[in-house]
């Protein structure tokens, strides 16, 4: 079963920390040595706030993914418990971002590589959950609320199964078993 | 490669959180924030502590560092010109000299700084003023925003900062949360709030807003802006009502309650209904819970403070607490969460024209007596002008001997921070003479007749006092770039120029001076910081098993003399601008989370400014908006009748409609183009929160867009950024 990243909006403030993190996870610390406009800020989360509701959105790494079925390309796939894209074949043409049902992909510019018309670059953007970070997702480490969790196999096992506990325990003090 | 790491207390907010710079000593370059296990930030930073310290590479994104000293050689129409020290340090010593001889000692004012340069630099700056200059006119930005909690705790329980600490609040059993908005001031505040909450702590929120706090709290009172008093108020009337006051603690430990709780009678709940616009039941309700419950806590912040009546809603909420008995105790009390990282140092500190160091009146003649013989002079007795007030003293005071003359601006940019940027600047330009300390050219800057170049937050040592009375260490992390001095060092040479001589060899040994000047903090010795990782105060005792003070008022014991809080009842007033045809929205000044102060820290920091940059946004209800046809990211005009300004349109259903919200840090959406000057009388905070304004749509975008861009590219010309080689894109 494929992890993913999950936010609790009883506890996310908003504040965007891992919207920054992301962005350094993934472009590296060089950022801070060169050109204040020569790098990239393409955060792989966002973050929704509604009247009632404040959290950062990302990929849920489906296990029959739609924008893998979209993608002619073939740029994304399944690796290690997550889904992948490598941007290297990504001709930009939208097809996972329409695909995705969670609005976790979106497409951004990339100012170090030229398209072949000469402008910047467009193409696919979405988590990968830190793939090649050391200490897994920036966004989880640096959350200064712990609002994100990693979500992995073995810890959605024992949710079903503590669940599956409390059902049978309702079932035997009600006669009917209540919705939800 | 050499590495090191070094712990220091963070630059921003006073949530005080312990980092770990992890410094390349050969490159001389910080490589990244590590989030240490400090007393309130326990292993967590947030954006502002984790990414905050990247204009220490002077970026020049926004503003660039100031290097070397300088000064106009041939008065106000000369240029500012670089300078050795030695000429910078003469020309001001004889500047200042020249109009205190005119026109005496009170034609001075200066400000001390509560961001970077700390407690140590906080002391000097008041004490060069008071002992060098001869007079009280020190003051800094705690007049723009927590005065009002100095001034209103002081008078109802004697002690004006947070009477319990950060750590306290998650096991609190209500946060009574009033004009706060943890998650954008403090998130590691917030942080605290959020863990209550999950322990079981019901929630109380005042705001007008729909903030994070409010989000998750049991009950959301959304008043109208300006009527927190009327609110206050019917919330004590219902305490006494319905008999959930602890009458053996009011008996014991307070006066003043008969008398008050006449003032309190005519404000039922319905009363209070028709001015707030909150349901009557709802006042109730809140006024149930907080009582309920001898482990309630209030928090407040701006949302209070920032009004004409500032200080009587500071003193309604320490009745409350008293009333219900709450205070004493660990998770009791309240709570006015200090802004910025040395705000409440700085008050600390005496840099206030009423009290010395360790809150100490000026008007009292034993402690002028005991400053007099530490300092070697003779004291003024007169409580010196407040900041807010330089304005009326340079522009509307005839008398040429009353007037304001000149002006040391020590680490603050009043042009921005301050209300009604216009009038600041007319005051500004009619100074004989204004002195800017910073480490930024800032919108202030451009008005100095001398800049003196200090270090910034890394770059020296010293003390910053967080929100909750923590004294906690800040080290120097690297060395400094260009040709700057620390601000004790600055300070020193001035005073010595100017006839009083300053030395110091550490920033310890100011300290020390100042710590046996101030029985409160006598005890919080740097080797107890080290050994502690803080103190917080008071702590009167230099033995080391004088730990501090975690919580204040201990079994009810207020700071007055006789021991007892006071109930201070005021009537309900109405704000001092109120809507009208021309002007039919209400403006209120908030934050935005990864900024900070007047943005020439954080606006120099990368990927901060990625987040949020120019014109910033005016929160609107979206009815508001669809009224306007305005969509979300246009650009609009927001006018008051003292000025106006470009900026971005935000629709949310977190603000109520007819309410408008901005952030004071942008240049081209500069909020304080429209604000209001006008004060509350007892602490002289202006009334931020409220002024009359409109938004119009603008049709042609295009050309808005074209005007941002070419007057951010102009500021940062202004400020000495070569835009060819710094790009010229905002």
């Amino acid at each position: 079963m494929n992890h993913f990243v999950k936010g609790n909006p009883d506890l996310c403030i908003g504040c965007r920390t891992c919207m920054i993190s992301c962005v350094i996870a993934h472009e590296g610390r060089r950022i801070f040595e060169i050109d204040p406009d020569g790098y990239d800020f393409n955060p792989r989360l966002h973050m929704v706030k509604t009247r009632k509701i404040s959290v950062p959105v990302q990929c849920k790494h489906c296990e029959d993914p739609a924008c893998m079925a979209a993608c002619p390309k073939n740029c994304i796939t399944i690796q290690n418990h997550s889904v992948y894209l490598d941007t290297k074949g990504c001709i930009g043409c939208k097809s996972c971002m329409e695909a995705c049902s969670f609005g976790a992909i979106d497409m951004v510019t990339t100012k170090s590589e030229k398209q072949i018309d000469g402008s910047e670059r467009v193409i696919a953007n979405k988590c990968d959950l830190c793939a090649n970070v050391p200490g897994g997702p920036a966004c989880v480490r640096t959350c200064p609320t712990d609002a994100l969790q990693l979500v992995e196999e073995e810890m959605l096992e024992e949710k079903v199964a503590n669940r599956r506990l409390e059902a049978a325990r309702s079932l035997a003090v009600t006669k009917e078993f209540p919705n939800g | 490669m050499a590495i090191k790491e070094v712990q220091t207390t963070c630059a921003y907010c006073a949530s005080g959180c312990q980092i770990g710079m992890v410094v390349d000593t050969e490159a001389n370059k910080i490589l990244e924030a590590k989030a240490l296990d400090g007393r309130t930030n326990e292993g967590k930073l947030c954006l502002k502590g984790f990414y905050g310290w990247d204009y220490l590479n002077d970026p020049q994104i926004l503003t660039k560092r100031i290097r070397k000293p300088m000064i106009r050689r041939n008065g106000k129409s000369s240029p500012l010109e670089e300078v050795e020290w030695d000429e910078a340090i003469r020309f001001v010593a004889d500047n200042l000299n020249r109009i205190k001889e005119e026109y005496g000692a009170d034609a001075i004012m200066g400000t001390a700084s509560a961001r970077g340069p700390g407690n140590e630099a906080g002391y000097l700056m008041q004490k060069f003023i008071r002992a060098c200059v001869g007079t009280n006119n020190i003051d800094h930005c705690a007049r723009v925003c927590h005065a009002a909690s100095v001034a209103g705790c002081q008078a109802s329980i004697g002690e004006g900062a947070m009477s319990l600490g950060v750590p306290e609040i998650e096991n609190a059993e209500v946060i009574f949360n009033i004009g706060y908005n943890a998650a954008t001031s403090h998130p590691i505040v917030a942080r605290r709030i959020v863990k209550a909450k999950q322990k079981g702590c019901k929630i109380i929120c005042i705001d007008p807003r729909v903030t994070e706090t409010a989000r998750i709290a049991d009950i959301h009172l959304q008043l109208k802006g300006g009527t927190n008093l009327a609110l206050t108020n019917a919330i004590a009337h219902v305490i006494i009502e319905e008999n959930l006051i602890d009458p053996d603690f009011i008996e014991l430990n307070t006066k003043g309650f008969e008398e008050y709780q006449k003032v309190m009678e005519k404000y039922t709940p319905e009363y209070a209904q028709r001015i707030c616009g909150v349901p009557a039941e709802d006042i109730r309700e809140a006024a149930r819970i907080y009582a309920g419950s001898r482990h309630s806590v209030i928090l407040w912040g701006m949302g209070i403070t920032q009004f004409r009546q500032g200080v009587s809603v500071v003193e309604s909420c320490c009745n409350l607490a008293m009333m219900t008995g709450n205070f004493g105790r660990p998770s009791t009390g309240v709570g006015p969460v200090r802004g910025q990282n040395n705000v409440q140092g700085t008050c600390d500190m005496g840099d206030l024209p009423n009290q010395y160091p360790g809150y100490q009146n000026v008007t009292d003649h034993a402690i002028r007596e005991k400053f007099e013989q530490a300092w070697g002079v003779k004291l003024s007795d007169k409580v010196g002008i407040q900041l807010t007030r330089v304005p009326e003293f340079v522009l509307e005071e005839k008398d040429q001997k009353k007037q304001l003359h000149a002006y040391y601006i020590f680490g603050e940019d009043p042009v921005q921070s301050d209300p009604h940027a216009a009038e600041i600047r007319a005051t500004l330009s009619k100074m004989d003479f204004v002195i800017v300390e910073d480490c930024f050219f800032s919108r202030t800057s451009a008005y100095a007749d001398a800049i003196l170049p200090s270090t910034a937050w890394g770059e020296a040592e010293g003390v910053y006092t967080s929100c909750d009375r923590g004294f906690q260490r800040v080290r120097k992390c690297i060395e400094p770039m260009g040709d700057v001095k620390t601000d004790c060092e600055i300070i020193s040479l001035v005073s010595t120029a100017m006839g009083y001589p300053m030395h110091y060899e550490s920033s310890e040994e100011i300290w020390n001076e100042m710590i046996d000047l101030c029985p409160k903090f006598t005890g919080a010795t740097y080797e107890k910081m080290e050994l502690y990782g803080g103190v917080q105060w008071p702590c009167y005792s230099k033995d080391l098993s004088d730990k501090g003070t975690p919580y204040l008022h201990k079994g009810g014991k207020f700071a007055h003399p006789d021991g007892k809080g006071i109930f201070i009842g005021v009537e309900y007033e109405e704000v001092y601008e109120q809507e009208e045809n021309e002007y039919p929205l209400s403006l209120s000044t908030v934050r935005e989370v990864g900024h900070y102060s007047v943005r020439t820290m954080t606006g120099n920091c990368r990927t901060l400014r990625n987040l949020e940059d120019e014109p910033g946004w005016v929160e609107m209800n979206p009815e508001d908006c669809a009224e306007k046809q305005l969509k979300e990211g246009e650009l609009v005009w927001v006018t008051s009748k003292r000025g106006e300004c470009m900026t971005r349109c935000k629709p949310t259903d977190r603000v109520k409609k007819g309410s408008i919200y901005m952030t004071y840090q942008w240049w081209i959406g500069a909020c304080n183009e429209l604000t209001i000057g006008q004060l509350d009388m007892q602490s002289r905070t202006p009334e931020y929160k409220y002024c009359a304004c409109r938004v119009d749509k603008i049709e042609d975008q295009e050309w808005a867009e074209r005007c941002v861009q070419a007057n951010y590219k102009a500021i940062r010309m202004e400020m000495g950024i070569d835009i060819s080689q710094k790009g010229g894109e905002a």
